[in-house]
């Protein structure tokens, strides 16, 4: 036996496996492949006070060892959320982390108010998406809009506060340390790296705002890097994420200093991914020996 | 039915034409529940760069055996490597998923219209339609002759030749389908026995031209849609499609749509 659980900071994980959000919508499409009870979290797709429209297709692009996305936080907006997904989470026994997003720091605040009588066990603050023009990564770029926006939420909410970071800074322990003071209880990383992609023969962009956020196996190796800088900045646990497709990928995550991870890109190609990350985890634990997944964490020799 | 990630088996993988290959793959439990217009979410298990699955309509199937059959056009590197999937491969696909062709009740004559490898989730409707004593009329548009692999197929299927165009004149009537899709309507109006129903899939300037043809007639017209595809269930929000009642994903609340919904 392995002893699963983890906490993130007062949030309560049955096995450190929670989805990257947007790729899991609230859980309901995979209904027929995951019994989301069965993993430590749910993390729901971003959502806004009003809901967005988010960006034209095409939204996504193919890319070797990856893929790029600028979907855009296309969402139906709070009350949405709290009618339908929330319900259906809290009724199929779920561990629920909300990804909360605004275009203003108001906004922010406001979705978690909304928030704050739904069955939630956990916020994440995205301040990381590369695919909207206001709010988003914007925010999480300067120590001084990360430190406005996470002491906003703070300020209204007694709930785990995840602050989810990008990778598209200078110095990302600048920032994890400035989310740290602000009050946030962890940090989730990484969101995507802004990338392009271009067909020769047409000239033309393969995404239709020209840019987006690149993920899965390609930015592994970024991701394990700023998960294992940023937790020896911070003393705050982190969840992390970054092309995790197997046990194994969260294992080495977990080396770095992940207390948590997130499968994201993987759920698109195996539906199951979530599930065999789980019994990935276990099954490496009892063939090295690992009675407790906490003894992973930090555990990399070096 | 719920959704499904079944192992499929290659049968046969056969090059037809240019870019055009027919795979026949067994997967019993696709076989036994597709219904026309819906589509399987195949892995790529011999790509280790593809992050992807890949959408592919199912253009023919036979319950008894458990086979089905893809028509499928070489467009970038995924399904480059399909081509070289021999008779024993296994893969994986997620089925069968989406909204299906919905013919209204008591249709009598329908018109099915199709461009390119855009004829392929046509057949299954093709067949059903004529299960059900519908008088069915193909069209069929290609840039060239040897395009034109779905021909015979339809052939069988509905008794009668499809009518054909080409591109360049070399099968059937020169230039695009939508000539004749126009005379078709024209004809079936003057005969009496105007069409109750039409489905189109093909390249999207024929969607958008033939629909408009077939609903300015007043006939109920459907269009099977085509995006980039990420999840494939409904989750990623990658794939929408503009609809008068705003973003649709293609994957779930489609492929097939009213075409007086879509927003070309």
């Amino acid at each position: 036996m392995v002893e699963m659980s983890v906490n993130l900071n007062g949030l309560a994980m049955k096995n450190p496996v929670t989805v990257a959000s947007g790729t899991f919508a609230a859980g309901q499409e995979y209904a027929d492949f995951v019994d989301v009870a069965k993993l430590g979290a749910v993390t729901t797709k971003g959502v806004s006070l009003n809901g967005w429209e988010g960006n034209a297709a095409p939204r996504i692009a193919e890319v070797p060892s990856g893929m790029l996305n600028s979907i855009g936080l296309q969402n139906p907006g709070v009350d949405h959320l709290k009618a339908h997904e929330l319900p259906w989470l809290q009724g199929q026994g779920a561990t629920t982390i909300v990804n909360v997003s605004g275009h203003s720091f108001q906004e922010y605040v406001d979705v978690i108010n909304a928030l704050e009588d739904a069955p939630v066990d956990a916020y994440e603050v995205n301040i990381s998406c590369p695919n909207v023009d206001e709010g988003g990564m914007n925010m999480g770029c300067s120590c001084a809009s990360v430190e406005q926006v996470v002491r906003g939420c703070r300020d209204v909410t007694k709930r785990p506060l995840i602050v989810k970071l990008t990778p598209n800074v200078t110095d990302i322990t600048e920032i994890a340390r400035a989310a740290e003071s602000a009050g946030a209880d962890a940090l989730s990383l990484i969101n995507t790296l802004l990338g392009m992609a271009i067909d020769a023969k047409s000239r033309r962009p393969l995404l239709s705002r020209v840019v987006g956020g690149l993920s899965g196996p390609a930015v592994k190796p970024v991701a394990l890097r700023m998960v294992w800088q940023c937790a020896q900045a911070v003393s705050i646990p982190i969840l992390g994420m970054g092309g995790i497709a197997c046990g194994e990928d969260a294992v080495e995550f977990m080396l770095a200093g992940a207390t948590a991870v997130a499968v994201g890109t993987a759920n698109f190609s195996n539906p199951f991914a979530t599930l065999d990350v789980v019994e990935g985890i276990r099954s490496f634990c009892e063939a090295e020996g690992v009675s407790d997944v906490n003894e992973l964490i930090g555990g990399l020799l070096c | 039915m719920g959704l499904e990630d079944t192992s499929a088996r290659v049968v046969a993988n056969k090059h037809l034409f240019g870019p055009l290959y027919l795979m026949e793959l067994d997967c019993p439990a696709v076989a036994a529940n597709i219904m026309p217009g819906q589509f399987v979410h195949m892995a790529l298990p011999d790509r280790d760069a593809s992050v992807l699955r890949r959408p592919f309509s199912i253009f023919d199937r036979d319950e008894d055996t458990g086979h089905i059959e893809i028509l499928y056009q070489t467009v970038g590197a995924g399904t480059q490597a399909m081509t070289g999937w021999q008779p024993g491969f296994e893969t994986r696909m997620i089925g069968c998923i989406g909204r299906p062709w919905e013919v209204p009740f008591s249709t009598k004559r329908a018109l099915l219209v199709g461009g390119g490898v855009g004829a392929a989730p046509l057949n299954l409707l093709c067949q059903q339609l004529v299960d059900e004593g519908v008088d069915v009329d193909v069209i069929l548009g290609a840039q060239t002759e040897g395009a034109l692999v779905c021909r015979k197929r339809y052939e069988e299927a509905c008794g009668k030749e499809p009518r054909c165009s080409t591109d360049d004149g070399s099968f059937g009537r020169e230039g695009f389908a939508t000539v004749l899709v126009e005379e078709a309507l024209d004809a079936a109006q003057a005969a009496g026995t105007p069409y109750d129903y039409a489905a189109v899939c093909g390249p999207e300037p024929l969607m958008r031209a033939a629909s408009g043809l077939i609903m300015d007639a007043g006939v109920a017209c459907q269009v099977s849609l085509e995006r980039r595809m990420a999840c494939g269930v409904g989750a990623c929000l990658s794939c929408v499609v503009e609809t008068v009642d705003g973003r649709k994903r293609a994957c779930v609340d489609g492929p097939i749509f009213d075409a007086e919904v879509v927003v070309w």
